[in-house]
């Protein structure tokens, strides 16, 4: 059992980061995100041992991931979490505004906050986990169809509103 | 276009995850995500437990911790005392202003042993305890898919490990009682007795060490029974619903605890 439970933790610690820089891409609040690693691992960990013998399993704890920064379930389920600190951590509310769309990247960033959730959540997995189709189609429980329509439509819109963007810059005043 | 784009895309995204702190990743490994053992087994009669040595019939307290007692716990005592004045509702501001499990559960008992004060909250279908003490508040949070009902002369168990962030380990065990239930001692594999409080159809009680729960005795309206805990080994490769078996959980530090599997399967 103390191999299992090592296991376990080998996944948390290999795959914690991404989760949440996943996350925090998918819904913009550290907070938020915070909240749905934390529902997602504490589901792996209870069906761990058929998770365990999956062939990969960070793409089930991904899958449970978008699903629930998708549905909101991680907002609703908050409380049931555990935390063992000796003082309370800092809330993500008080960390200030972490979604920072300044720099370089403003325009794009913008664009992509803009987008509707699903959306933004393929592009994520597609060009931040740089995912194959089939891959964010499972993230997604979708079709690879749905994945490449998606993914299409999302990059059109981003194109658009840079284009827009581009085009107010250079109207003369 | 749709090639630059893409690129572009990519960096930007990089660079809104690299906003991420380090420290909130952190956090998050730091989160002890092993579900509660719940163990419920029918009683043993007193005298069967008496023939075999142990004490039975009267609460006994025995002060002595053993080795993994840690001065983190100083105050602490086998049973619960009187609180100080302000205790409770201090222990209350701390617990409820920490981010929480606690959110939205009414309290519903509270045991203090000397500086200690443990609460749990809970409704029909979640629970989170939390233990403020001198120097640190731990909220834990816990799932229940399933309102729970306790045959009278029973307790239903909720039992868990942690250690602080110096790695003092320290042992939980928590739940409900059957109506007729009015006093719980448990003897844990030690043989240190901890006398939990128990009230409004819980019981709570807690030790420094990673002692496991042998026995109950339980005080009844018709007498005292004793209810004894096995620990049964976890069968391979089960636990693809209800309680995990990840085994004893991290602390606050994320440091492991070096505890032993206590066991995971339940019986009603």
């Amino acid at each position: 059992m103390n191999e299992r439970r090592a296991d376990f933790d080998r996944f948390v610690a290999g795959n914690t980061d991404t989760l949440l820089r996943t996350a925090y891409l998918i819904v913009g609040d550290l907070g938020e995100a915070e909240d749905l690693v934390q529902e997602t691992l504490f589901e792996v960990a209870r069906r761990w041992p058929r998770v365990a013998r999956m062939e990969r399993p960070v793409a089930y704890a991904r899958r449970i991931l978008v699903n629930r920064a998708l549905s909101g379930a991680g907002r609703r389920a908050r409380r049931r979490r555990e935390l063992a600190v000796e003082v309370p951590p800092e809330r993500g509310a008080d960390t200030g505004p972490t979604y920072d769309i300044g720099g370089a990247h403003h325009e794009l960033l913008s664009a992509l906050v803009a987008l509707p959730p699903r959306q933004r959540a393929v592009l994520v997995l597609r060009y931040f986990l740089d995912l194959p189709e089939a891959e964010v189609a499972a993230a997604m429980k979708c079709s690879l169809g749905t994945v490449k329509s998606t993914a299409s439509r999302g990059l059109a819109r981003l194109e658009q509103a840079l284009r827009t963007s581009n085009d107010t810059r250079s109207i003369p005043t | 276009m749709t090639d630059q784009l893409e690129t572009d895309l990519r960096a930007a995204l990089r660079a809104r995850a690299d906003q991420v702190p380090v420290a909130a990743a952190g956090r998050l490994t730091g989160v002890d995500y092993r579900p509660r053992t719940r163990r419920l087994r029918p009683p043993v009669a007193i005298g069967a437990l008496a023939s075999a040595g142990a004490a039975a019939g009267a609460l006994v307290v025995i002060l002595s911790l053993g080795p993994e007692a840690s001065n983190a716990f100083a105050g602490w005592t086998a049973k619960p005392t009187v609180p100080a004045p302000g205790q409770l509702a201090g222990a209350r501001t701390s617990c409820e202003q920490s981010q929480s499990p606690i959110a939205g559960l009414p309290l519903q008992l509270s045991d203090t042993r000397g500086p200690f004060t443990f609460s749990i909250y809970a409704d029909s279908t979640t629970s989170a305890t939390c233990i403020k003490g001198p120097s640190f508040t731990v909220v834990s949070g816990s799932m229940s898919s399933y309102p729970v009902t306790v045959p009278a002369g029973h307790i239903l168990m909720d039992s868990s490990h942690a250690t602080d962030r110096a790695g003092a380990a320290y042992s939980v065990a928590e739940g409900r009682n059957g109506s007729d239930v009015t006093g719980v001692t448990l003897t844990l594999d030690d043989g240190t007795n901890v006398q939990a409080t128990v009230g409004n159809g819980w019981f709570v009680a807690w030790w420094p060490g990673s002692q496991v729960v042998k026995s109950a005795e339980l005080a009844t309206t018709s007498g005292s029974t004793t209810q004894t805990f096995e620990l049964p080994p976890a069968p391979p490769g089960a636990g693809s619903s209800g309680a995990s078996d990840l085994g004893a959980g991290r602390g606050g530090s994320g440091a492991r605890s070096g505890l032993s599997f206590q066991g995971s399967s339940s019986s009603r």
